[in-house]
């Protein structure tokens, strides 16, 4: 079972696909920065990793959210 | 919105708690509870629920071990919180002879029909702290709980009400989540949230310890108290599928104050977190539950005081 082709269903699911498949290396990377912080995180500790991983996450968030309207008007 | 001369009214000084304000024993959201329960149950005709049976179903064997350890009959039993009744169809007719299933939510627990059970039971469904409201004081012949007291407000009381609905010398055994469960969540949110947004806000239960849970029993009126705590380690394929089975289980969070919403980046930031953190060689991530097991007996002013009661306590340890 392909985990994108269950996925698309529920907005949160395509987030979760985006975050933890699409993105792992950049997840991994903001992910690195807070456990070598977070002894001591604050706000916007690992800012940049984040900014990188959510602008990835957003990206493909959008792009598994046009797959099923094509579905959609296919049927 | 309330036009101003009402909220000026006289008289209403005192009635007017604020709808977050979290008095010591109002933890949980009861009727929030109620309805994660119910709407987990009704989801896909009670299949999905069925599918993250898995934790209690292996709660409740382990339970059933300690149960079978007491050699004797009980006539009458009362499952407190008893969800679809994963402890009570466990039991068998040669040592029970009837089930009482107590339950805040009426969709779980009329989720299995009859045929589930080997002994009969009467579903009543009530919230569980009334449980003196719906059962007779000195009237049962043993008391069991799984997984459902970690969703009461006051344990203390809810103790004293089980010791009086059970007969003299007659056991209480359960299992509730406490301890450390689901601490990697915990620290994954609680990290993702201040680095995303500055600040801290439940998102995990406060958890029941087993030191609280013998000190609470010994106050309620137990004795011959047996606390332990059972560690239960199992693998998702990464924080998103946990979240779904708790919410499918009905565990989600139902904290008094809670926000009602997580923020998306904050839901992000702590998937990462928590595989970098917590994450299994394999890729996948692990979530820890502790189940705190007790068994405690009522009192019985009548025996002799020297009599050895050892004899009787299940040698679960």
């Amino acid at each position: 079972m392909s985990s994108t082709t269950t996925a698309v269903e529920r907005p949160l699911r395509r987030l979760a696909v985006a975050s933890t498949t699409t993105c792992a290396s950049q997840a991994s990377a903001y992910g690195k920065c807070i456990v070598a912080t977070y002894t001591d995180v604050r706000k916007d500790t690992c800012k940049d990793d984040f900014l990188k991983f959510a602008k990835c996450v957003q990206s493909a968030v959008r792009r598994l959210f046009c797959r099923p309207a094509s579905i959609l008007t296919a049927i | 919105m309330l036009p101003l001369r009402f909220a000026r009214r006289p008289g209403r000084g005192l009635a007017s708690l604020a709808p977050n304000s979290v008095n010591p024993y109002n933890v949980f959201d009861k009727s929030v509870k109620r309805l994660q329960k119910d709407r987990a149950a009704l989801k896909n005709n009670g299949e999905t629920s069925r599918t993250v049976d898995y934790l209690r179903d292996e709660i409740a064997d382990r339970l059933l071990e300690r149960f079978e350890d007491i050699k004797r009959k009980f006539p009458k039993v009362v499952d407190v919180g008893s969800g679809a009744g994963h402890f009570t169809r466990l039991l068998q007719p040669e040592t029970v002879g009837s089930v009482l299933m107590l339950e805040s939510s009426e969709k779980l627990l009329h989720r299995d029909s009859e045929n589930a059970f080997n002994v009969p039971v009467q579903r009543i469904h009530a919230d569980e702290e009334d449980l003196l409201q719906v059962v007779e004081p000195n009237s049962m012949d043993a008391a069991v709980s799984c997984l459902s007291l970690q969703w009461i407000n006051d344990l203390p009381g809810m103790f004293v009400q089980i010791n009086r609905a059970l007969k003299p010398d007659a056991p209480f055994l359960g299992a509730m989540f406490g301890g450390e469960t689901l601490f990697e969540l915990r620290t994954a949110l609680q990290l993702a949230q201040v680095d995303r947004e500055g600040g801290i806000a439940p998102h995990i239960s406060p958890l029941t310890d087993t030191r609280d849970v013998s000190n609470l029993l010994g106050r309620a009126g137990f004795h011959l108290l047996t606390v332990d705590l059972d560690e239960i380690q199992v693998s998702y394929p990464s924080m998103w599928e946990l979240m779904d089975d708790l919410r499918d289980m009905g565990e989600g969070n139902a904290v008094s104050g809670r926000r009602s919403f997580v923020h998306r980046d904050t839901l992000t930031a702590a998937s990462a977190i928590y595989k970098e953190m917590h994450g299994n060689e394999d890729g996948t991530v692990p979530a820890t539950f502790q189940v705190v097991f007790f068994i405690g007996w009522k009192q019985d002013p009548n025996a002799p005081k020297h009599v050895d009661k050892k004899s009787t306590i299940p040698n679960a340890l």
